[in-house]
Formats: structure tokens, C-alpha cells, sequence
């Protein structure tokens, strides 16, 4: 016997109600369906590291989403609606197209910030990795002396195999010392020829894709001191607790290891919002 | 314990305080689950309901969490037809809180049905003249909305993101959310207002008949404007007993502004369509079915002052202090406004479920009494403690509040030479 549901040649009222439901329901299954094709067509294109980066980006707080801009003083609490992906980006290229003069002024700052060695030969992803181009046209990426700082001595370092392609803001390594674990952006997309590791002074060398390296959206000259003396602040005020009142100024070089220096401090929640990995 | 599972830049409580907080709510959840299973393996014996007195505490539940749960529907709408940005601060919560909801109601009425094993019935052998087949597809299918809606919120927790094909394939429903969106205010409208419609249809139950448009009664509709009302009333409250018990404050005081006014304006308008629907009824379907309406209300202890409270106290009050800015910027104020138009919707459910089944409907008739057995007690306390549960993990894990950090960072440690800072941040300047 036919169940009632199938038998549309019956009462009007029961077929137009049906009906309704039957769009509903296939409805959904076509958006879920939809939703099933789309994914598999963006996991084939390579776009999974993009994706997985547009997400991690909403799920930043504010204050770590801020426009170069917005932290070297030009544009103040503007906050980047891009992902970090200045090359597309008008308000940059306008910005940059009245700058060289000042840039050239500011970069004479480079160097030593607070102690911190940033070489103004590099440029800086915000997820505090650096970028050297070589003259062969590969380039080392490596940690900043804030990261590498940040981390100490690792217990684990697990690095890409040559031959590996990384996308710009997708994982380019992880680092774990003890149960805190973090993975550590790429700042740009290339192929692994050579790993590292802490003891080279850098992690990995990589060649350019087909239309050559994009740095423009990575950080260099003038804009490096600001942004790193708003990282400082972070870590600072993470370090500090709801509970520091009103602190002095403090002084001295910071140290080599900071969570052997002050190993109560909660140093996975730290990574993972210094390096932007919500 | 659990750090490597909660989002990196947001505080949580930890491990230890949150199990305690968990832990009366589990309890409760243990006991409910105890007295739902004699429900269902004894029977409705277990209950106080009777031939009688069909609808009970369960159906009460029903109705008033559903209502409750309607912000879902109306945020989706919001955020996703109508591109009010501002609503995305609450849109996770709505989430969470419409499936709690609506996955609640259908467990409860698992158990007061009975049999789950043949509720496949229902949709093989529907009866399309009943608005009961209606609701039964309508929440069926809308909570198959809310729980898609429901999974790019759990796949976009960072162990889930870990995996590319589950990451993929929330980003791209993420991006199908304004056909849920349609398909869910289409179903919400709908069962919200055949719930209704259910008891203004029956003629023989002269207390709730309405007359109407069409085969809908006056019910119908009020059932859908009380509900639309009361949603954004209900995210209010809730999220702002989130931040309570958090110490943060969770969503911008501009979204807790449109949505208090958007309530407002609706509490209001459901109070006068109210008060019209009830004036008509009070004069003329009433005296038609050879009534006369103070009978309804001579019955202790359902005297007039129920209905009095309905309209004004838990429905013209509750949107008067949320249409005052001033009124929503106080804590206070604002909670006490969404909390009397929480109260004035399940006030209605309760009128519509058990005062209608209470009162008499032939002279030979007495007042019924219904007292819900401690089987019922404790199932209906169960869905209210899944409810806090299901919330309290979602809050804890994933990412419900897109704008939390902010409120909640620590004023900033200044380093000398840090540049220029944006205007909003000077204020918190050390």
C-alpha cells in the first residue's frame, strides 16, 4: 500500500500542502548539496589555506586586525577589511603612492627596537615571521627576535618537506614546547627548497611562484618600529593581569626566553594571539 | 585542560569552576532523563494529564520556548535579508539558543506523544487538514534548518578548521545562509502561527475561539507578532545574563539598542492588536457562542487580572521601557523590560494551554485542576537544563561573540614611543 504522502492525485488541499514541504525540504538538500560541490571545487583549486585564513581573520580581535596604516599613525583605528592582503587593497596603494619621502625619513629608525633585533634588510609578516630575499631568487623566511623570544627553546619544531608549497597566511610550520603548541604563519606563497630551524637563524628557504615574489603586503622601514612597540604593549598586557594596577615605566633588554622567564604566564593563549592564531 | 580546545584570544573560566557551574545543570538533566524514560517506558500514567486534561505542562513548555526561540528567525532575517551588520553580534547566540529551543520542545513532545519509534507516522500518513500535520512538518523542518545553521558555527572551532573539507564545506554553507535565512522565516511564520491558529480554532473551547481571516483565526497572528516581539527581547536578556555571569560585556551597545527598540515598537503594537482582538471577542464572539465573558473570569484563580497583566503589565510595560534609550542604556531598566516580555509570552502560552483545558465549557462542568506529577516537574526541567548546557558549551568553545574581546581587554600597558593611537583607545590609556 502507498503511503498517503506519495499519492498526489488525492485532495488538493493535501497536494498543495505537500507540495510546500517538498519545496522546503529540497530546498535544504540543494543548499547542502551546493554547499558540498563548492567546497570540493575549493579544496581542488588549492584554496583551502585562503579559506582557513579568512576565517582565523574574522575571529581575531579588533586590535589585531588593525591596517598598517592604522599602526604607523596615518590612518588611526582603521581596521583591515582584507585579511591583511594590502596588494588589493586602494587605500594602501593611495597611501603608498604619496609616501616614498617619509618612508625613506622613517627608515633610519630600523634596526633595534627596545632590543629587539629587526633588520631593516627584511620585510615582516604580522604573525611575526621575516622574509629575505636572496640573489639566487629564493628567499629565507624566518621568526622574528620577538617571536623567537616568544617561544624560547622549542621542544619541537615540525617544518614542511622540501618540495612543499606554502600559501601566504596559511601554516607554514609548528612549534610546541611542552603542551603549548602553535603554528606559525607563512608570509608569502612559494615552494620549500631547504628547511632550517632555530639553531640556522632561519626555518626555511623558498623560491617564488610563477609571477614572482608579492611583498607588499608584508611590513618594512618605518612602519616596522611602530608595530612592533604595539606588540610589546600586547605582550606586556597580557603578562600584566586585570589585577597590575597603575605600573611604572620599566627598563633593561629583554630576555632570551620569556616563558622560562615567567613560566605562570598562560603561553599558549600568548602565541596563539601574538602570531595570529585564534 | 581544555585550553588547546578554547578560542585562543578569548578568557574562559577555568576547567574546574566551569564543571561546577555544569554540574546542577547535569544533575537536573540526569533526573529529567530518568523521568522522561518512565514516560516513555510505563506510559502517560506517569503524568497528571488525563482525557480531559490533554494539554499540560509539557505543551505549555512547548509553546513558550518556541516563542522564546523565535529570535532565530527574526535575527536571520536581520542579519541576512535585511544586511543589518549590527544583529551579527547576536546571531551565534540566536543560533544556539533557536536550536536549544527547538530541539527542546520536540524531545518534550517525544515524551508526550509517545511511541518515538513510530514517529515516522506523522509524515507518511499526514493529515494536511490539520494544523497539527502543519506544525509537526514546520518544526521538523525548521529545526533541520537551525541545526545547519547550527554546524559552520561548530565546524569554525579551531580543531574543526583543522581539517580542509570540513573547513571548506562551512565556509561555503556559511555563504548559503540567506536561503536557510528565507527557508527558515517561510517555516517560522508558519508553525508560529498554527500554534496559535490550534486553539483559536476550537469552537468548543468558547474561551480560546477567535473568528479570523480566511481559515486563520486572530490567534494565528497574534502568535506570530508575540513571538517576533519577544525573540529580540529574549536574546537581550540572555546575552546580557551571559555577560553577568562572564563579568564581560558581549555584544555592543548598539546592536542591545536596535534590538530593544525593535521590540519596543513590536511589544506595543502586539499590546493594541491585543487589546482590539480582545475587545471584539469580549463583545461579540463570545456572546455569539452564548457566553458571557465574565464567566471565563469568575473562576479562581483565573480572575481578570490575568488578562490585565497579559496586555498591559507584561506587554505595553515591557515595550514602553525598551523604547527609552536611556532605559536601555541601564542595565537594570533593560533587563527588567526583556524580562516582563519574556514573562508576558509565556503569561499567553500558559492562558492558551492550561487556562483554556481548566475552564468549563458545559454547565455541568467544574473548573478542572491540573497539577503536573513529578515526572513532568522533572522533564520539563531537563529540556530547560539541556537548554544551559547546550549554551554554556557553545559559549565556552566556540566563537559566539565576534566583538567580546574588546569589551573584555585589559586597558592597554602604554610603551613609550608606541605612535599614534585611534581615538577609541586613547580613553583606556593608562
Amino acid at each position: 500500500m502507498l503511503p498517503e504522502l506519495f499519492n498526489p492525485l488525492g485532495d488538493p488541499v493535501r497536494t498543495a500542502f505537500l507540495g510546500a514541504f517538498y519545496v522546503v525540504v529540497s530546498c535544504l538538500a540543494v543548499t547542502l548539496a551546493f554547499a558540498l560541490l563548492r567546497a570540493r571545487r575549493d579544496l581542488r583549486a588549492g584554496r583551502a589555506d585562503a579559506i582557513r585564513w579568512h576565517e582565523e581573520f574574522d575571529d581575531l580581535p579588533e586590535a589585531r586586525r588593525r591596517c598598517r596604516h592604522a599602526v604607523s599613525g596615518r590612518l588611526p583605528g582603521r581596521v583591515c577589511p582584507n585579511g591583511f592582503a594590502c596588494g588589493g587593497c586602494e587605500t594602501h596603494r593611495t597611501l603608498v603612492a604619496g609616501l616614498p619621502a617619509t618612508r625613506a625619513a622613517e627608515g633610519s629608525e630600523g634596526g633595534d627596537v627596545l632590543g629587539f633585533d629587526l633588520p631593516r634588510a627584511r620585510a615582516y609578516h604580522r604573525g611575526h615571521t621575516w622574509v629575505e630575499v636572496l640573489k639566487d631568487g629564493t628567499a629565507w623566511v624566518g621568526l622574528d627576535d620577538f617571536g623567537t623570544r616568544l617561544v624560547g627553546a622549542p621542544d619541537e619544531v615540525t617544518l614542511p618537506a622540501p618540495g612543499s608549497v606554502l600559501h601566504a597566511n596559511g601554516p607554514a610550520w609548528r612549534m610546541r614546547r611542552g603542551r603549548a603548541q602553535v603554528r606559525i604563519l607563512s608570509p608569502l606563497d612559494g615552494k620549500v627548497v631547504e628547511t632550517g630551524g632555530p639553531d640556522r637563524g632561519w626555518y626555511l628557504r623558498i623560491t617564488p611562484p610563477g609571477d614572482g615574489w608579492d611583498l607588499r603586503h608584508l611590513l618594512t622601514d618605518g612602519e616596522v618600529r611602530p608595530w612592533m612597540l604595539r606588540e610589546i604593549e600586547n605582550l606586556q598586557t597580557r603578562l600584566a593581569g586585570a589585577a597590575t594596577g597603575a605600573s611604572l615605566a620599566d627598563g633593561g633588554t629583554p630576555v632570551g626566553d620569556f616563558p622560562q622567564a615567567c613560566p605562570e604566564a598562560d603561553w599558549e593563549g600568548i602565541w596563539r594571539e601574538l602570531f595570529l592564531d585564534p | 585542560m581544555d585550553r588547546s580546545w578554547l578560542p585562543a584570544t578569548r578568557s574562559r573560566a577555568p576547567l574546574p569552576r566551569f564543571a561546577l557551574w555544569l554540574l546542577p545543570w547535569v544533575l537536573l538533566l540526569a533526573w529529567g532523563g530518568y523521568a522522561a524514560g518512565l514516560c516513555l517506558v510505563r506510559g502517560l500514567n506517569q503524568t497528571n494529564m488525563d482525557n480531559r486534561f490533554v494539554f499540560g505542562l509539557w505543551i505549555f513548555l512547548d509553546l513558550a520556548i518556541i516563542a522564546l526561540g523565535a529570535g532565530a528567525f527574526v535575527s536571520g532575517v536581520l542579519v541576512y535579508l535585511l544586511k543589518r551588520d549590527e544583529v551579527k553580534d547576536v546571531i551565534g547566540t540566536a543560533v544556539v539558543v533557536g536550536f536549544a529551543c527547538y530541539s527542546g520542545a520536540i524531545g518534550a513532545l517525544m515524551v508526550d506523544v509517545g511511541q518515538p519509534l513510530r514517529a515516522w507516522f506523522t509524515f507518511w500518513h499526514p493529515n494536511p487538514h490539520s494544523m497539527l500535520a502543519e506544525i509537526t512538518f514546520c518544526l521538523t523542518c525548521y529545526l533541520a534548518v537551525l541545526a545547519i545553521e547550527y554546524v559552520p558555527l561548530v565546524l569554525r572551532h579551531r580543531r574543526a578548521r583543522s581539517a580542509s573539507p570540513l573547513l571548506a564545506f562551512q565556509f561555503e554553507l556559511h555563504h548559503l545562509m540567506i536561503v536557510l535565512a528565507a527557508v527558515g522565516a517561510f517555516l517560522s511564520f508558519f508553525h508560529q502561527g498554527s500554534l496559535g491558529g490550534l486553539f483559536g480554532v476550537l469552537r468548543g473551547r468558547p474561551f480560546a475561539f477567535r473568528e479570523g481571516f480566511a481559515v486563520w483565526p486572530t490567534t494565528f497572528f497574534l502568535f506570530v507578532l508575540s513571538a517576533v516581539a519577544t525573540g529580540p527581547a529574549f536574546l537581550i536578556l540572555i546575552t546580557r545574563t551571559a555577560s553577568a555571569l562572564t563579568g564581560k560585556r558581549l555584544v555592543r551597545q548598539g546592536t542591545v539598542d536596535f534590538l530593544g527598540r525593535l521590540s519596543a515598537w513590536l511589544l506595543i503594537a502586539y499590546a493594541g492588536v491585543k487589546s482590539l482582538d480582545t475587545l471584539v471577542w469580549l463583545n461579540r464572539t463570545t456572546p455569539a457562542s452564548g457566553f458571557h465573558p465574565y464567566q471565563f473570569y469568575s473562576q479562581p484563580p483565573f480572575g481578570g487580572w490575568i488578562l490585565l497583566t497579559e496586555i498591559v503589565l507584561l506587554a505595553l510595560v515591557p515595550g514602553l521601557i525598551l523604547l527609552g534609550k536611556a532605559r536601555r542604556r541601564s542595565t537594570p531598566w533593560l533587563l527588567t523590560g526583556a524580562a516582563l516580555a519574556c514573562a508576558g509570552v509565556t503569561l499567553n502560552r500558559f492562558v492558551l494551554t492550561i487556562q483554556t483545558l481548566a475552564l468549563p465549557t458545559l454547565p455541568v462542568d467544574r473548573l478542572l485542576l491540573y497539577v503536573p506529577s513529578w515526572q513532568e516537574v522533572a522533564t520539563f526541567a531537563a529540556i530547560v537544563a539541556y537548554g544551559v548546557i547546550l549554551y554554556s558549551l557553545s559559549y565556552r568553545y566556540l566563537p559566539l561573540f565576534p566583538h567580546e574581546e574588546e569589551a573584555a581587554a585589559a586597558p592597554p600597558v602604554r610603551v613609550s614611543g608606541a605612535g599614534p593611537r585611534p581615538p577609541q583607545e586613547t580613553r583606556h590609556a593608562a
